[in-house]
């Protein structure tokens, strides 16, 4: 039995069509569910003792659900091999980090999300404004870009989105050698000064004009309306959103690209994407596990593109011919490779139990700063604290 | 105030509410006629230009479209039948009958209705996927398993418990020194009065059940037990929202609803008319 | 003895769907449980850890205020409006299907429509501006997100106490009000003395169903604002979601009866105060 969150663009449906052919003996129960309530749904299965063999998890999810045992070891299951060759030679070794727990790998990443950078080429083009590569840069760009024509003070056309959550967070603090947790994961490290000079940076962006707060009451986490509507002009954010664009802002063809986010000492990114995951409850661990090496051939892998429009997370699934087309939304540029290169410094979320806590404390923490209620070095101080004791509990 | 003053008074409150409860349905409905990049485009306004009905042939069109329907329905009826029957036969036992233990009894179930949903999930979840382990036909993944919880509701006991307290104690001592039995004192006097009340429970039983999501996408895991608003959920995508499916999906949905309830508003009329409430003192 | 069979199909579908997994909940609310390994006992130790945790004083304050809000707001419009649907005018079935649509559009559906409504660039912003007032986001500033939330919950539920009320009204005794009328009785005070009274039972279900839905509030929270910006809009549900997410299900099920000892003495109180009065 299977469990999919993808919803009507799945990737999984066409490729178990294709699975069953080859293997007749494996009869696949397949079953969609949508992605908002998937998690609710899949924590009552495993706990009721009624879980699918295989889902599809997303993997900020999957830290609570491996800390508390409910994945199965795919390290013992494969013996190290996926397709006939060893697991570590498939994926980068960010995406390793991300599917390792405790030291045995307990999902699958099938597909990807790491960030870089979307801008309106037309208009950096007509402004004569080079792509921004570093923080410095970056600031600068917003502040050229956008354009306040009612005099409000906050930016209306082509300003840079800036959205308050861990995502973006995290982003610029391991872009400036910062991380969330301490190496055990005990205790909160991202308030040190490096974590407190991202969140500053972060609250420049909109102090100095250029940046444009996208709080979650736009209705629209992708930003989508104010792209639509010229009001966001650069954002930062994975590779689903060129499905995202290429399905719902067709007018702005050709008009937008792509490029590594700008950085301060080192790229970096969060890691996210979607895991192939076992239960450790589950019926039939051997045919699941089947089912996955399969899901993650090359040709199936295309499919995590072609289909859904996000970003396949093997190694020769992105190099996959499908893939390397140029994109005409994007003016003819072949965006993935930018992706792949953030995939490659991109660092998945700490796992422990307690993510959704931090995960929480960190968004509070990053809104109180943007909104000015609280300075940065404060906001970041008492969500550590509230870290410190959920992890402690 | 003249009279003529207070009418007017009366239907501009009443004009000028009712926008305020139609303008954001208007805009559902205008958006459900809507292509999805039309949704957010600038200068789109509350009629769609273009008019497209792409979203109702998708919501339409959702494979077992008819299959979910059908569930759904079939719900509805087995909870609004049960819940009319069983909800009021005990909520006239609390209300008019006087027996041991019934205030301890009545309280016991209405801490049943303080509790979240949420933390009995699990529980019921096994406990449901414990019965169709032993009876295949019953429990997880199927229609039993979504009706069991709903079956008596306690929010309608309760209901119809204080809709009956209402109804004067003198009522029913008359009839009884009449000689009238317990049987003809409900049909002859009770019925005919709580036909407001009984609309109303039918109302809110079918809703609550019409529309429930949380418990049927629990217990559901294949589309042969999935009701209308956890199939319809299946039309979302990961990372993007289809606006005008996720409208037409709630107008279609709220169509039978609204069917229902026009019906059953006659009853508040003609319940006042069949009311014989005549001597109270 | 008819009195025993009439309530006893109602004893046994609660006791078997409510009352046996809430015994397990609340023998899982003194152990610390994943819902995979075996329980182990910690007694009171959920318990404790709640009071003294910040985020759950914070969320309690946020329903008690979103609960108080809704309460004071709801039934009064509830009231207001079915007192003039029961009067004779013209299209009274129309103004009463009116007050109804929104109750039958499910909670997600509103609170997505409400997002929209109250946004920067929503509806409310530019009508503000017709009449040359400033705009505000609503739902991104602390100060008034829980306030914006409570306003859509009252929008979407009025309707409901608008039914309630209005079919209670028909038990009100027409010939009462006729005959205070020919000792000159005014409208105010036939509503006081007559009206009020006769749905004292009607306003106890109201208040009792209506807070035990208040302090229950998720829904809305989670479509409109995630329980942000800054926790502003944190429930005690939605507390409680959060330690189902992390599979905490200890602190999961302590947080719910926490909230049903709440709702218990509350409810105990108004039935008392529904009684005593009548």
């Amino acid at each position: 039995m299977v469990w999919d969150y993808y919803g009507s663009s799945t990737p999984l449906k066409p490729a178990i069509a294709a699975f069953t052919k080859v293997h007749p003996e494996i009869t696949v129960k397949y079953e969609a569910f949508d992605y908002e309530t998937m998690q609710d749904k899949f924590s009552v299965a495993v706990s009721s003792n009624a879980a699918p063999d295989l889902a599809t998890l997303d993997m900020t999810w999957i830290p609570t659900y491996a800390a508390k045992g409910v994945l199965a070891d795919v390290s013992a299951l494969s013996g190290g091999q996926l397709n006939g060759a060893p697991i570590e030679s498939k994926y980068s070794k960010g995406a390793l980090d991300a599917m390792t727990f405790d030291g045995h790998l307990i999902t699958a990443l099938y597909d990807f999300d790491a960030y870089a950078l979307y801008y309106r080429s037309d208009i950096m083009k007509k402004k004569g404004i080079t792509v921004p590569t570093n923080w410095t840069e970056l600031a600068t760009a917003s502040k050229q870009m956008a354009e306040d024509s009612n005099g409000d003070g906050k930016p209306d056309r082509y300003a840079l989105q800036v959205l308050p959550d861990t995502f973006h967070f995290a982003q610029l603090l391991f872009q400036n050698g910062g991380s969330l947790l301490d190496k055990n994961n005990t205790t909160a490290v991202f308030n040190d000064p490096a974590g407190v000079a991202a969140l500053d940076y972060m609250k420049s962006l909109l102090d100095g004009g250029g940046g444009l707060y996208w709080g979650d009451s736009q209705g629209d986490s992708t930003g989508l309306p104010g792209i639509k509507d010229d009001r966001i002009g650069m954002f930062l954010n994975g590779p689903y959103m060129m499905g995202v664009l290429h399905d719902g802002d067709a007018g702005q063809s050709g008009k937008w690209a792509v490029a590594p986010a700008p950085f301060a000492k080192q790229p970096g990114s969060y890691l996210g994407g979607t895991g192939l995951s076992i239960p450790s409850n589950a019926k039939n661990p051997s045919a699941a596990w089947e089912l996955t090496q399969f899901l993650l051939q090359p040709a199936q892998q295309q499919l995590v593109y072609t289909s859904a429009g996000a970003a396949p997370a093997t190694t020769e699934g992105l190099a996959q011919p499908a893939l390397a087309q140029p994109d005409p939304f994007l003016g003819g540029q072949v965006a993935f490779p930018v992706f792949r290169d953030a995939l490659a410094t991109a660092t998945p979320y700490p796992y422990v139990a307690s993510w959704p806590d931090i995960d929480k404390a960190l968004t509070d923490a990053v809104t109180a700063a943007l909104l000015g209620k609280s300075t940065s070095k404060e906001a970041l101080d008492q969500a550590a604290q509230t870290v410190d004791s959920a992890l402690a509990g | 105030m003249t009279l003529r003053a207070k009418r007017f008074a009366l239907y501009a409150a009443l004009v000028l509410t009712s926008l305020m409860m139609l303008v954001p349905l208007g805009w559902t409905l205008s958006t459900s006629f809507k292509h999805p990049e039309d949704v957010f485009a600038p200068g789109s306004g509350l009629i769609p230009n273009p008019f497209t009905s792409q979203a109702y042939r998708d919501v339409l069109g959702l494979l077992p479209f008819g299959r979910y329907f059908l569930n759904s329905v079939f719900v509805t009826a087995v909870v609004v039948g049960l819940n009319v029957v069983f909800d009021s036969a005990a909520a006239y036992a609390f209300a008019k009958l006087r027996f041991r233990g019934s205030s301890f009894l009545f309280g016991l179930l209405l801490v049943t209705l303080m509790i979240p949903m949420q933390v009995n999930l699990i529980p019921l979840y096994r406990m449901m996927v414990w019965v169709h382990s032993i009876v295949p036909w019953l429990g997880a993944d199927t229609l039993s398993g979504i009706i069991a919880p709903s079956a008596i509701q306690v929010f309608g006991i309760f209901l119809m418990r204080q809709f009956f307290v209402s109804i004067p104690d003198s009522l029913i001592e008359a009839a009884r020194l009449d000689g009238a039995g317990e049987f003809t004192i409900v049909r002859r006097i009770i019925l005919p009065i709580s036909l407001p009340g009984l609309a109303t429970l039918t109302i809110f039983t079918f809703l609550a059940s019409w529309n429930d999501f949380l418990w049927p996408l629990i217990v559901s895991s294949s589309d042969a037990s999935r009701t209308l608003p956890v199939g319809l959920a299946l039309l979302s995508r990961k990372n993007t929202v289809n606006w005008p499916d996720t409208m037409a999906g709630a107008v279609i949905t709220a169509i039978p609803m609204i069917l229902i309830f026009i019906v059953l508003q006659r009853r508040f009329v003609e319940g006042l008319t069949a009311g014989s409430v005549k001597d109270v003192s | 003895m008819a009195g025993y069979l009439l309530v006893a199909p109602a004893l046994l579908a609660t006791g078997a769907f409510f009352l046996i997994p809430m015994v397990l909940s609340l023998v899982w609310s003194f152990t610390k449980y994943n819902g995979i390994a075996p329980p182990t006992w910690v007694g009171l130790s959920n318990y404790t850890d709640l009071l003294s945790d910040p985020a759950f004083r914070h969320a309690s304050a946020n329903t008690a205020t979103y609960a108080v809000i809704t309460m004071t707001v709801g039934p009064a419009l509830g009231l207001g409006s079915a007192l003039l649907l029961n009067n004779q005018i013209k299209g009274r079935a129309f103004f009463r299907a009116v007050y109804f649509l929104p109750v039958t559009t499910s909670l997600v559906v509103v609170a997505t429509i409400w997002k929209m409504l109250l946004n920067d660039e929503g509806l409310l912003n530019r009508l503000l501006a017709v009449f040359g007032l400033p705009g505000h986001d609503w739902l991104s500033d602390p100060s008034t997100s829980l306030l914006s939330v409570s306003a859509a919950s009252v929008w979407q539920g009025f309707g409901f106490e608008t039914v309630v009320f209005l079919a209670a009204l028909q038990l009100v005794p027409r010939e009462l009000h006729e005959a205070a009328s020919v000792d000159g009785a005014g409208a105010i005070r036939r509503f006081w003395h007559i009206t009020l009274p006769a749905l004292r039972p009607t306003f106890v279900f109201v208040y009792v169903v209506g807070i035990i839905g208040a302090f229950q509030v998720f829904d809305q929270v989670f479509v409109m604002t995630q329980g942000g910006p800054i926790s502003s809009t944190t429930t005690v549900v939605y507390y409680l979601v959060l330690r189902f997410r992390a599979l905490d299900l200890g602190h999961a099920s302590a947080t719910a009866y926490l909230l049903v000892v709440v709702l218990a003495s509350a409810s105990a109180a108004q039935l008392r105060l529904g009684r005593r009065t009548s």
